[in-house]
């Protein structure tokens, strides 16, 4: 029996439901030794602003229960350089390309879409407005409903090409937040970005991060990511991204349960390279020994 | 760099070498066979599922054959479990990563600086060097004798017998290794110094470097995470920006590296 595993992220059609966290995989070339990118669902790139970013002071990572606290502060070249770098190492592969767009204001995503819209190694848009580690926009803007669907509202104006907007955790109501971008003109919603977190060094008294505060992710934080996307599947009616603490093919079909049509992979990517590729096979000899012929049967299929 | 590789690594022998100082020696012949000195290995702990991070060690060192040693300090949960681990039991090793030391062409004399256990790092480098007929001097410190582990192996590679340093004065120079650096680059002329070890020394090193205009190179360690240079945050502050510990480095030009 053939298992059909492809899924369609609001318009972005991928052969399998797994693509990667924004972030813990550059865009692909450092994982070419261990695995075949061609493989992946889709590959997301760490979010690009305009004209690049610095990033955050070290240290910027803390190891914490089951998870790590990270504040790298979208450190970036800048879309110029993503285009002719990146973007242009990637033309040798044919998996489809998701783009994470940052800014500190309304205006820059939007130059940022406008730049990468004559490039044509870029098949979606994944709207970055949930970074906890930057000052001026990120989750700032994420966090305000109105604002949500004014910017997504903005960038959807500047693209037809599938427009997937990543959410925060750090709220009170996610589902207002994702109706909010659904109203924008969302194709697709992303959850979770990091939970605002801090660690603290008691010999020290300092905390473990340069910047005090950092974003936490890993396997500490899956059960909040799947409550959020169970939320959010009953609240909208655009697909799913899902991720948070997601390192095998069961962690995927859970997320699926929930409601989520893909999945992403994080830091997972950290502790053994190869992690997409296992949670790839993971799905498909779930749907194997399940008798489950097309994968996207299983997307909300969670039985209360 | 090379490619890299994750080789699943059976431990040969793991044994305590000094205060909380432990020498490990792997079957890892996808590392010992392309391993350049400098370079580091990835490392996932079996047995600390919780503490999900891969730990950075460099390559002390190796038979260009299969196996590899490194030497370790426990430092915390991770170095504390590895002690626990006993011959036949495996480990998930990446390697070997980054831009180790380079030693200039027209080098005739160099010095090396290695402080605790920093000096690891620089064994195979003193190897390499003896290899090349390159005139080789080598400090070292420890905060006691018996953490000095590594002074034997120097010995035993250059031809000047190392010039030891401890905290405690109970061997060699009492105080630290800057002390006879500092009287080694007023009396010698070197082409190149490497220094490793804790960040206030090699920052000391690369200043009296400086002001002896002698060129210094540095093996920073950051915390890490990818340890394959897709997650930026190792990053050190260098005159060119923010670079990667692991992967752009972990050596750097000292001159190049702000502090």
């Amino acid at each position: 029996m053939g298992i059909d595993l492809s899924v369609n992220l609001g318009g972005l059609v991928m052969k399998n439901p797994v693509t990667v966290a924004s972030g813990t995989f550059a865009a692909g070339q450092e994982y070419g030794d261990f695995i075949d990118l061609n493989e992946l669902g889709a590959l997301t790139t760490k979010g690009v602003s305009l004209n690049g970013w610095g990033g955050n002071d070290a240290p910027r990572i803390a190891e914490t229960p089951s998870g790590i606290l990270n504040s790298i502060g979208l450190q970036n070249p800048g879309v110029a350089s993503l285009k002719q770098h990146e973007l242009k190492a990637l033309e040798a592969y044919t998996v489809p390309v998701i783009v994470n767009v940052s800014g500190h204001s309304f205006d820059e995503y939007i130059k940022v879409i406008e730049s990468l819209e004559s490039c044509n190694r870029v098949d979606a848009y994944e709207v970055n407005i949930s970074c906890p580690n930057v000052d001026e926009g990120g989750m700032t803007f994420g966090t305000h409903a109105p604002s949500v669907e004014k910017i997504v509202g903005m960038c959807r104006r500047a693209t037809k090409r599938p427009l997937i907007v990543k959410l925060t955790p750090n709220v009170t109501d996610i589902t207002e937040i994702a109706r909010a971008a659904e109203a924008g003109g969302a194709d697709a919603i992303s959850l979770i970005n990091t939970v605002l977190g801090m660690a603290i060094n008691a010999q020290t008294r300092k905390p473990e991060l340069a910047r005090v505060v950092g974003g936490l992710s890993g396997p500490a934080i899956k059960p909040i990511a799947l409550r959020m996307v169970w939320q959010v599947h009953q609240a909208v009616s655009v697909p799913i991204l899902g991720m948070g603490g997601i390192s095998s093919g069961t962690d995927a079909i859970e997320f699926m349960l929930a409601g989520a049509t893909a999945v992403a992979v994080g830091i997972a990517n950290f502790i053994d390279p190869r992690s997409t590729m296992h949670v790839i096979e993971g799905i498909r000899s779930y749907c194997q020994l399940n008798g489950v012929d097309d994968v996207t049967t299983l997307i909300g299929g969670l039985q209360c | 760099m090379s490619k890299l590789v994750e080789g699943i690594c059976p431990i040969i022998s793991n044994e305590e070498v000094g205060p909380r100082l432990f020498l490990m020696r792997l079957d890892a012949p996808h590392c010992a066979q392309s391993i350049e000195p400098g370079q580091f290995i990835h490392v996932s702990v079996p047995g600390i599922e919780g503490h999900v991070l891969r730990r950075p060690f460099s390559v002390y060192d190796t038979d260009g054959k299969s196996i590899i040693s490194i030497l370790y300090q426990v430092v915390g949960f991770g170095t504390d479990r590895m002690t626990e681990l006993v011959p036949g039991d495996r480990m998930s090793v990446i390697g070997a990563i980054g831009h180790g030391w380079i030693v200039p062409n027209d080098a005739h004399r160099v010095l090396l600086v290695g402080g605790g256990v920093g000096s690891a790092p620089l064994f195979l480098l003193a190897r390499k060097l003896k290899e090349q007929h390159i005139d080789t001097d080598v400090v070292i410190g420890a905060q006691t004798l018996d953490a000095l582990v590594t002074y034997e192996d120097f010995r035993n590679v250059i031809e000047h017998a190392p010039i030891a340093c401890t905290d405690d004065g109970s061997f060699g120079v009492s105080g630290f290794c800057t002390i006879p650096v500092q009287r080694l680059l007023g009396t010698t002329s070197y082409d190149m110094v490497f220094c490793c070890g804790p960040e206030p020394l090699m920052h000391a090193v690369s200043d009296q470097c400086r002001d002896a205009q002698i060129p210094c190179q540095i093996s920073m360690e950051k915390r890490m995470a990818c340890g394959i240079g897709a997650c930026l945050s190792c990053v050190v502050d260098t005159i060119h920006g923010k670079r990667r510990a692991c992967v752009d480095g972990p050596v750097f030009k000292s001159e190049e590296v702000v502090w």
